[in-house]
């Protein structure tokens, strides 16, 4: 109560200030008539009685300031004052608030910078998610083949369970995002798309920019209706954003649409997978693609997101205990429909009500891991920075002492000394703040290429939470790097720093400064360590062996759109397609294949006669190629031979197996001859031929994922066209003439898609190319920081030590004896902060562990190069100080001042 | 010879003033010179510092009204918080009184 009262106050005081300044004008007015009219009543004259008052009240001019003084206001005049001063004291030394300024920038931007970035990651709900507290993503979690398992996808017809059942919520949506192809013609292209129910609106707070969103009546069972809205973003590029879209039609996949609406800009919907181009009705798109009703009751096509609105007054756990129930019915009567072995209550089947963003829930992607990281190494770059300014600024306060003690002694308040500094530092942490925004707004574009897609600005200046948090960061950053010389300067003994001079005073490095430095080494030392395992873990993944070479590898996939051939038909078309694909300029070979490395793979069941439930050992992967297949992918054959074009359709049946496979299933056997039954345990036996080098096409992390090989011919694989080209290199450069050589063998609308196979893999390395660049940039700028820490603090200590030096010159050191004595001044601190550093990111490094790739947390190569690192940097920021204490003159250094 | 107001003793003065009824400013160093039987130099030029600081912290509030002589005059008078503060004060003086005292008497 009383603080609001002194706020409003002051607040009055500062603006209506001429109204209080008259007021207070009368009422002195007032007391000085009364007390001469008290006067001249006694019997004085009026002159005298005047006089009297007036010498008895004091001056007016006084009382005046006085009053104004009590009012508070002082503190915002001497603001405004101190502000002045600090600006002029730092436009004096423009190196120094340059130094100071850019350090700050840096280490406020990277800050902003990450924490624009794990906020999309992780705190942001989707833009006009409504009530986004009671809105959850439906997870399901289950053991599975001895492990616990956590699933985001469910059927449609659990979805429908869910409506029919659940009581707890108070809407639900289903949802998925697929690339499709949009347009018609050349003027094809594949596009995200967004397939959902039509609840899926009512959980924004957006109204469509354009007409409207789809309805209930258009997204029914089984085939909805043929409508799409676009995208803000896509409507503006594709349209020109012109408004008579509506009515028009657009091709989605196979079917002709209708546009009904357009969403408003900046609505990106539930957006996991980047902003779509359109939203499609549920229905429509799953009788499509499935080609008819069946996906309104198959359990066996779990495809869809699930994000639900739980009941203002129902708790989280209730929901996932009534939802559960309604699971556990949608379990059972999968149990009936097709043989799904297990009960729910033998697998411990839960549902999991999580955040909306995929990146907080159970299933984050290890990138959202390290971005949580690299925004922790932000925070140290930032407290480094903190440590270097107010190292700066300690040692110039250290220099102004006697300014200091003059301006004490002539009656400034400490209290006023201490905001002055304070103000110094904050005026010097504001400058950084703004420079630090720019740093941000050029490292969020460099970034976002890591984490987001093209559509999603990321703009830095007008983002309100950025900006919120840039001037937190810039506050918490004047109160750090401000209070350690503040606090100084009001300590300290008024006589003795006026009595010793500047130079006088023995020598003291403050323990203070020491310490900052030290930190700053043991903070460095974290980074680089961490930079050091990550560029590390990134180079054993670009080396790491995939099984293919990748890099001279260009897939071609051909979507049929609709147009349906016959099996025979199919195969030609397979034939011309390799055909075609070999005439293409720089194309050695080609092969047909089923299963595309992080894209799509075939799997079929496995029966070996001998082994027992061969799915518990691993994942097996099928691939079918023709018979250039290995050739074309350079997959090495360790053992046996390859399946080549003399393994016909008819001729016995032959398989060649990944090494890691012959292990687990034959261990301490032969694999070669051995018996495989595929697609059932009746089948015939395949022999195999051959042993291969494993190939990785999920994960390149699971080491329990086989790959067995089989002749293309002899197994019918339903499935449109699609192979590998070998290029001598260069792959990139070759994509579009594979392309359009291809596009022409294709009927109809169909369309061929190519790209180069490193493309797909690229993304499975992303994480640790962002944990090496991000570690390797932060922990550079941490060093250079220290560096500059380090060099300044030696200078300045030689600066202050001149006459000691000297004095050491005269009685016969020799210059070497002065430079070891400066530089191990340093270097100590140095090897101090290196086995501290050491130490902590020893202790750290088993949370490292998993964003490792084959590479141990406690490499002693790493932490040997950085401590060499670091003293190297010691010894270069320490040499120039010592050289210049060595070349002091005895004569000059003792006679001065 | 009138002795000196001890530091931070006017504010309780002026709040004590002013707990009989509201006054403007002359009234109160009149007031105050009429109790303490001129003993107290209460010095006019500090009486609206201390005005204002009270009226800042909430203790007291201002009001313009006419005066007895019929001319426009501020007129101070206690708050709530101004009452809790004066009673607070007046019981933490009269401790400290007679505590000093009877160190006065003893030693």
């Amino acid at each position: 109560m009383q603080a609001l009262s002194d706020l409003l106050y002051r607040l009055r005081a500062l603006f209506r200030r001429d109204v209080m300044d008259r007021e207070l004008e009368e009422e002195l007015q007032y007391h000085l008539e009364r007390e001469t009219a008290k006067h001249v009543s006694a019997g004085l004259r009026p002159d005298e009685a005047r006089r009297r008052a007036r010498a008895w009240f004091g001056g007016v001019e006084r009382i005046r300031d006085d009053t104004r003084d009590s009012r508070g206001l002082v503190t915002l005049e001497t603001l405004a004052q101190d502000i002045r001063y600090a600006a002029r004291g730092l436009a004096a030394r423009p190196i120094f608030a340059g130094g100071v300024v850019l350090t700050l920038a840096l280490g406020i931007g990277a800050n902003a910078t990450m924490f624009g970035i794990v906020d999309r990651l992780l705190f942001r709900s989707p833009a006009t998610l409504r009530d986004a507290g009671t809105v959850h993503r439906i997870y399901t979690a289950y053991d599975w083949d001895g492990e616990r398992r956590t699933d985001m996808n469910l059927p449609f017809a659990t979805y429908r369970d869910f409506l029919h059942n659940a009581k707890a919520l108070d809407g639900l949506a289903a949802f998925q995002t697929r690339q499709l192809p949009v347009g018609d013609g050349t003027d094809t292209k594949e596009m995200s798309v967004t397939v959902a129910s039509a609840s899926y609106f009512s959980f924004f707070n957006s109204r469509p920019a354009l007409g409207r969103f789809f309805d209930a009546v258009e997204d029914s069972v089984p085939q909805g209706a043929a409508v799409v809205v676009l995208g803000h973003g896509f409507w503006q590029s594709k349209f020109g954003g012109r408004t008579d879209v509506v009515g028009q039609t657009l091709r989605i996949n196979k079917q002709l649409r209708t546009i009904i609406g357009v969403a408003p800009e900046g609505f990106v919907g539930m957006s996991d997978q980047g902003v779509p181009a359109a939203w499609i009705p549920l229905s429509s798109y799953a009788f499509e693609f499935r080609g008819g009703s069946r996906y309104v009751s198959t359990y066996g096509w779990s495809w869809l997101e699930l994000v639900a609105r739980r009941k203002h007054d129902i708790s989280v756990a209730a929901a996932e205990a009534d939802l559960k129930a309604s699971y556990y019915q949608s379990w059972r009567k999968e149990l009936e429909g097709s043989p799904r072995s297990v009960s729910p209550d033998s697998a411990r089947a839960t549902v999991v009500l999580g955040p909306v963003q995929i990146n907080r829930g159970p299933l984050a992607g290890r990138e959202s891991v390290v971005a949580r990281w690299i925004a922790g190494v932000a925070l140290i770059v930032l407290l480094i920075a903190c440590a270097n300014v107010a190292n700066l600024l300690l040692s110039r306060a250290v220099g102004r002492q006697r300014e200091i003690a003059v301006r004490l002694a002539l009656g400034v308040s400490r209290g006023r000394l201490v905001r002055q500094l304070m103000t110094e530092s904050l005026v010097l942490a504001l400058f950084g703040g703004v420079a630090g925004l720019l740093v941000a707004q050029w490292g969020s574009a460099a970034l976002r290429t890591f984490f987001f897609t093209a559509d999603e600005a990321v703009a830095v200046t007008t983002d309100t939470r950025t900006l919120l948090f840039a001037a937190i960061a810039t506050i918490v950053v004047a109160v750090l790097t401000g209070i350690v010389p503040a606090v100084q300067a009001g300590r300290g003994d008024l006589a003795v720093a006026l009595k010793t001079g500047s130079r006088e005073g023995t020598y003291r490095r403050g323990r203070t400064r020491t310490t900052l430095l030290v930190l700053q080494a043991t903070l460095s030392v974290v980074l680089l360590v961490g930079a050091g395992l990550f560029v590390r873990s990134l180079r054993n993944v670009q080396g790491f062996r995939l099984g293919y070479d990748a890099d001279q590898i260009i897939v071609a996939g051909a979507n049929m759109r609709g147009v349906s051939l016959n099996g025979d038909e199919m195969n030609a078309l397979s034939e011309r397609f390799l055909i075609a694909a070999r005439e293409v300029p720089g194309v050695t070979h080609a092969a047909l294949a089923a299963t595309i490395p992080f894209w799509s793979n075939e799997g079929r069941g496995l029966w070996v006669p001998g082994v027992d439930s061969i799915s518990r050992k691993g994942r097996f992967i099928l691939q079918a190629g023709s018979p250039d297949y290995f050739t074309t992918m350079g997959t090495r054959i360790v053992r046996g031979r390859a399946f080549d074009a003399t393994d016909r359709k008819g001729g016995p049946n032959v398989v060649v197996v990944s090494e890691g496979m012959a292990k687990v299933i034959w261990p301490g056997q032969d694999a070669l001859g051995k018996c495989v039954r595929i697609g059932a345990d009746t089948a015939p036996c395949s022999t195999v031929i051959g042993v291969a080098e494993e190939m990785r096409t999920r994960s390149l992390t699971d080491t329990r994922e086989y790959t067995y090989y089989i002749p293309a011919t002899q197994f019918d694989l339903p499935m449109d066209p699609q192979l590998f080209a070998r290029v001598s290199r260069d792959a990139a450069t070759r994509v579009d003439d594979l392309r359009n050589r291809l596009q022409r063998e294709m009927p109809g609308a169909a369309y061929v898609n190519t790209m180069t196979l490193g493309r797909l893999i690229d993304p499975q390395r992303k994480s640790w190319e962002f944990g090496a660049t991000m570690f390797l940039a932060f922990g550079g700028l941490a060093l250079v920081l220290a560096a500059i820490g380090l060099y300044s603090l030696i200078a300045y200590d030689v600066a202050q030590r001149t006459q000691e030096l000297g004095v050491r010159l005269a009685l016969g050191a020799s210059m070497s004896d002065v430079v070891t004595l400066v530089m191990s001044s340093g270097v100590r601190l140095v090897v101090v902060g290196v086995v501290l550093g050491g130490g902590l990111a020893l202790w750290g490094s088993k949370w490292m562990e998993g964003l490792m790739f084959r590479q141990s947390p406690r490499d002693p190569v790493v932490f040997g190069v950085v401590a060499l690192v670091l003293l190297l940097v010691a010894l270069l920021a320490t040499s120039g100080p010592a050289l210049r204490a060595a070349r002091v003159d005895p004569n000059i250094a003792l006679r001065s001042d | 010879m009138p002795i000196d107001l001890p530091q931070g003793t006017l504010d309780l003065l002026i709040l004590k003033a002013l707990s009989l009824q509201p006054m403007h400013g002359w009234a109160i160093s009149e007031r105050l010179h009429q109790v303490t039987r001129a003993m107290f130099q209460v010095p006019q030029g500090s009486l609206y510092p201390a005005l204002h600081r009270l009226e800042r912290r909430g203790l007291i509030r201002a009001e313009w009204g006419a005066s007895d002589n019929n001319r426009r005059a501020k007129y101070y008078e206690l708050t709530r918080a101004g009452r809790k503060q004066l009673a607070a004060e007046t019981d933490a003086w009269q401790k400290l009184t007679t505590a000093v005292a009877l160190v006065l008497e003893q030693a």
